[in-house]
């Protein structure tokens, strides 16, 4: 066998390797941008937000409960946005994601003071609220909270609130819970299900303990906190990622207690479960406000205010309350509720008072994020 | 003069052969440079990295190169990020036991008392399965443990039960019995591949010779298809011990596994402990995979 | 020989063979049973995706080919497949020569280094690559941090699989090849390729499908895009609809049709060329 044989086979062989490699490394390297799914990304050079109808995909980091399938479907053919939402589990998930992708969300929901950091940390960017038409719709105290003004602009397009009660099933859970203490008994446990959300359930176990400052607690508070968490531990089924997990738990009868948002009960209800009661512990609750705001590493931002447009209507405002049940912060869908026979619905979840909703314990980061984390982790075990 | 071997033994070689140039001494192994890319770069780096990172720490969402134990030191001194890993341990064993229970009766049957040519057939239908999707695996278990999920409505169609049992899922014997349903195949398959080969006139001979069926197989099979179970052993133990999915979606809070921990701290920025974790898992598992080495090799991999 | 001659122990034996025979039929019901169920709620009119079943339609399937969120995570799905198979194919490929016929020092070693990836957990490399990408590179997570990642994770069958081909290849064949002249590439590409060919299709595919349903790896590195296990991970916290049954179905079918080309597919171009081979050979009239 001739010498010459193998040596120009493999060379073969490795130049072609070598050329597919460096052919890839080079599409690897100038396509390591934001991605869309339109092709005519570069067309939505217009100054004004309406000018484009050009196709575009924009991820949107969020929660189930602010699209409609439907409606991402509407806007898409309305504005040509198509919407690609994923799903974040708490606000520290949905910063830590936008951190770590730079550009590639375009939209990221976020609760009440995350807003702030995430300005801050430049990672969002303001915009002029009364530029955007359908802004019009709103409640004006959503149009004016102060920590949500920066940079001259405004930094979240409100969408919702809710305070962050204990939904029981009365047939089971008796008496009436009064307290976050009912978390520790023994006769609940593996009944109660809430939202994986670290530094909010640690804020919660600050005020069953009596913190001054949920969201910044001191080193002490966190420890009493983290106690707590630990003797409510065999309460918790599981930590659902999302609200909707909470309810189909209630519904299927796997779980007595949730801790959720307004409106579960209807939502309990809608789902084929059983009748579920609203409690309000004593020492007191955390709450929301929500919104959307614009990622300013993204690409797409001249599309921002135009998908707002679309999306933020208030028929579909108005659908997405029957839907998830929780007050939204569009006034102009609250009377086509009422038009529509849902009055006391709405009232009933404090739809029309939405100074209630600065008046929470509103979601924050916490003072010292990596205290709060270790904390909860170590209960949690995960 | 004739080439006879003691003419032809001793003699040098009339010219003293030069080295071939380094191109050509390493061209044999060029088809590995594009390997060497991929996992080099790819693999090992990251997996470098994870190491150096475990002992960093990270402050404020930003990781910084403080050298320090301290990551180690948080994991062991948490009761519960201990417990966790303890529980992994034990469901990978206990699973790993089971399955291999559940496998060993139809790797037997289908070597032994199965025909040829519909054992072919049935050792495809058995890793069909496999050919799904991971995920969709896991998930079709959650409508069957449910609360409202088929095995209940089963058990109370017949009768056996009254009210829904709750613990069939979010806990650990969910974790348990879905890992099972996803490690069979290899067990199986593997067992399997040992029983085949195995010449079951012994067992005929050691029955002829007065053992009772029992100690024919303990004492004369067994034995020899050990290679096999314990490569069985370690294809299931290993996986297991890094599952996160599956503790995910039916674990609940009380069937954590220390792969959710894992994912838990990178998804929490926490980059630096969740490093010192993985180490100390891809270090087990490293290990098994030394200590286990000539048995792996001996396996069919490579197909010879 | 079955060696089962009639002997005293037989009522015994029935009764052992009996039990297994059982197991066995438990063991199938057990593994098909829940694929079964999933397909099956596909088609269940109740929208809740649970028992009892209210009716039968193809409701399901018609939502999830209209849904766009759907389509769009399925080009990226095929995109990042196809991108991955290349990758995996051809470094695979080239890494199986060397490894079966060069002379190494450490072979057993090396196997065990390349088949790596496998036997540590997926979640491993995805973090690993996310702490890589992120923290040491600064590159931002896209589709192509997913193909790398999952490139990683399916190259190492690849090579198992052409490997395992090279292995029991004849190398007389190619000496043969060599005896007639023929130089390393012809020997290459007339002799070795083709025979091998059908290996690398089915490594080739095998990667596709590994890809199509991979999760774990690209659960980290994927950014702000969806493939469609991706996306059917995240409508499974909304619960499962039947929407996502109808998805999970079409994505079972495809896997399942994909491997099975992967042993077809190469049994029938061998016939198909061979049939050629025969027809343009001239009557000889035998």
């Amino acid at each position: 066998m001739s010498i010459n044989g193998p040596v120009t086979r493999r060379q073969a062989l490795r130049a072609g390797a070598l050329g597919v490699t460096g052919l890839y490394v080079a599409a690897c390297g100038s396509s390591s941008t934001t991605q869309s799914g339109g092709a005519s990304s570069a067309a939505s050079s217009g100054s004004s937000a309406k000018a484009s109808t050009a196709p575009v995909t924009l991820n949107w980091e969020t929660w189930n409960d602010h699209y409609l399938t439907q409606q991402i479907a509407a806007v898409k053919k309305a504005t040509g946005i198509a919407a690609r939402p994923s799903l974040e589990s708490d606000d520290s998930d949905g910063y830590l994601k936008v951190k770590q992708t730079g550009g590639q969300y375009d939209i990221v929901s976020t609760d009440a003071l995350w807003a702030p950091k995430f300005f801050k940390d430049g990672l969002t960017e303001p915009f002029d609220i009364a530029s955007i038409p359908v802004s019009s719709q709103l409640y004006s105290i959503a149009k004016e909270v102060p920590f949500w003004k920066a940079g001259g602009g405004y930094l979240v397009y409100p969408n919702g609130w809710s305070s962050v009660n204990i939904y029981y099933n009365p047939k089971f859970v008796s008496p009436a819970p009064t307290s976050w203490e009912v978390l520790t008994e023994p006769k609940y446990a593996g009944k109660v299900v809430a939202e994986n959300q670290p530094t909010d359930l640690m804020a919660m176990a600050g005020l069953a303990t009596g913190a001054k400052e949920p969201y910044g607690m001191t080193t002490a508070e966190i420890s009493k906190a983290q106690q707590f968490l630990q003797a409510a531990k065999p309460a918790f089924l599981k930590l659902v990622s999302q609200n909707s997990d909470s309810v189909r738990a209630l519904a299927d009868g796997s779980a007595w207690m949730a801790l959720e948002n307004l409106g579960t009960d209807f939502r309990v209800k809608a789902a084929g479960g059983p009748t579920v009661k609203e409690a309000t512990p004593k020492e007191g609750v955390v709450g929301w406000i929500d919104g959307e705001q614009m990622v300013k590493a993204s690409s797409h931002k001249d599309r921002f205010t135009q998908f707002l447009n679309g999306m933020e209507q208030a028929n579909w405002v108005a659908q997405n309350f029957l839907v998830n049940g929780r007050p939204l912060f569009n006034e102009k869908a609250y009377k086509i509720l009422v038009n529509q026979g849902y009055k006391e619905r709405a009232d009933l979840l404090w739809y029309n008072q939405p100074d209630k909703a600065l008046q929470m314990t509103l979601k924050g980061p916490s003072g010292n994020v990596q205290a709060y984390i270790d904390a909860f982790n170590s209960v949690f075990g995960a | 003069m004739a080439l006879t071997p003691e003419a032809t033994v001793g003699r040098a070689p009339a010219v003293t052969p030069r080295r071939a140039p380094l191109s050509r001494r390493l061209a044999p192994y060029a088809g590995f440079s594009p390997a060497v890319v991929l996992f080099g770069g790819f693999f090992l780096a990251p997996l470098a990295l994870i190491v150096l990172y475990s002992f960093w720490e990270v402050i404020n969402y930003n990781v910084v190169h403080n050298w320090t134990l301290d990551n180690y030191h948080y994991f062991f001194s948490t009761p519960t990020y201990v417990k966790t890993l303890w529980d992994t341990i034990w469901v990978a064993a206990v699973t790993t036991a089971l399955t291999l229970l559940a496998a060993f009766p139809l790797a037997y049957w289908l070597a032994r008392y199965v025909r040829p040519a519909i054992r072919r057939p049935l050792l495809v239908l058995i890793i069909v399965p496999f050919w799904t999707s991971y995920l969709l695996r896991v998930t079709s278990w959650t409508t069957i443990l449910g609360q409202k999920g088929v095995l209940n409505r089963f058990l109370e169609l017949i009768g056996v039960i009254h009210q829904p049992l709750s613990f069939l899922l979010y806990d650990r014997p969910a974790v348990i019995v879905v890992l099972i349903y996803l490690y069979f195949p290899f067990a199986a398959l593997t067992l399997y591949a040992s029983l085949e080969r195995f010449d079951w006139m012994q067992m005929r001979a050691a029955m002829d010779l007065g053992a009772p069926p029992r100690a024919a197989i303990t004492r004369v099979l067994l034995p020899q298809i050990r290679p096999g179970i314990t490569v069985s052993v370690i294809f299931v133990f290993i996986p297991v011990l890094g599952e996160y999915l599956t503790p995910q979606l039916v674990g609940g809070t009380r069937g954590v596994m220390i792969g959710n921990l894992i994912v838990n701290f990178f998804q929490g920025a926490e980059y630096t402990r969740g490093a010192a974790i993985s180490l100390l898992i891809a270090a087990m598992i490293v290990v098994l995979l030394v200590v286990f080495r000539k048995q792996l090799d001996v396996a069919d991999t490579y197909g010879r | 020989m079955a060696g089962e001659a009639a002997d005293h122990v037989a009522p015994h034996k029935h009764l052992a063979r009996g039990a297994l025979v059982a197991w066995a039929v438990f063991i199938y019901f057990f593994l098909f049973a829940p694929i079964i169920l999933l397909v099956l709620f596909s088609f269940n009119a109740n929208q809740y995706g649970t028992l009892p079943i209210t009716g039968w339609t193809l409701h399901w399937y018609h939502a999830a080919f209209n849904d766009f969120q759907i389509q769009d995570a399925l080009k990226t799905t095929l995109s990042v497949a196809l991108e991955v198979t290349i990758i995996a194919t051809v470094v695979g490929t080239a890494a199986a020569f060397p490894l079966v016929r060069a002379n190494l020092p450490f072979r057993s070693g090396i196997r065990a280094a390349l088949t790596l990836p496998i036997m540590l957990p997926g979640l491993l490399i995805g973090v690993s690559l996310l702490t890589f990408f992120t923290g040491v590179l600064h590159l931002t997570l896209s589709n192509q941090t997913v193909v790398i990642g999952q490139a990683v994770y399916v190259t190492p069958f690849v090579i198992l699989v052409v490997a395992s081909r090279l292995e029991g290849f004849d190398r007389s064949l190619e000496r043969a090849a060599a005896d007639l002249g023929a130089n390393s590439y012809q020997r290459l590409r007339h002799v070795v390729l083709p025979l091998i060919g059908p290996a690398i299709f089915a490594g080739a595919l095998f990667a596709f499908t590994l890809s199509l349903d991979e999760f774990v790896i690209t659960l980290f590195l994927i950014g702000g895009g969806n493939t469609l296990p991706i996306y059917i991970y995240t409508q499974v916290k909304f619960g499962i609809t039947p929407e996502v049954n109808a998805l999970a179905t079409l994505l079972i079918a495809a896997s399942l049709t994909i491997t099975a080309a992967a042993f077809v597919v190469p049994g029938a171009l061998r016939r198909v060329r061979r049939g050629r081979r025969i027809s343009a050979r001239p009557a000889t009239g035998a």
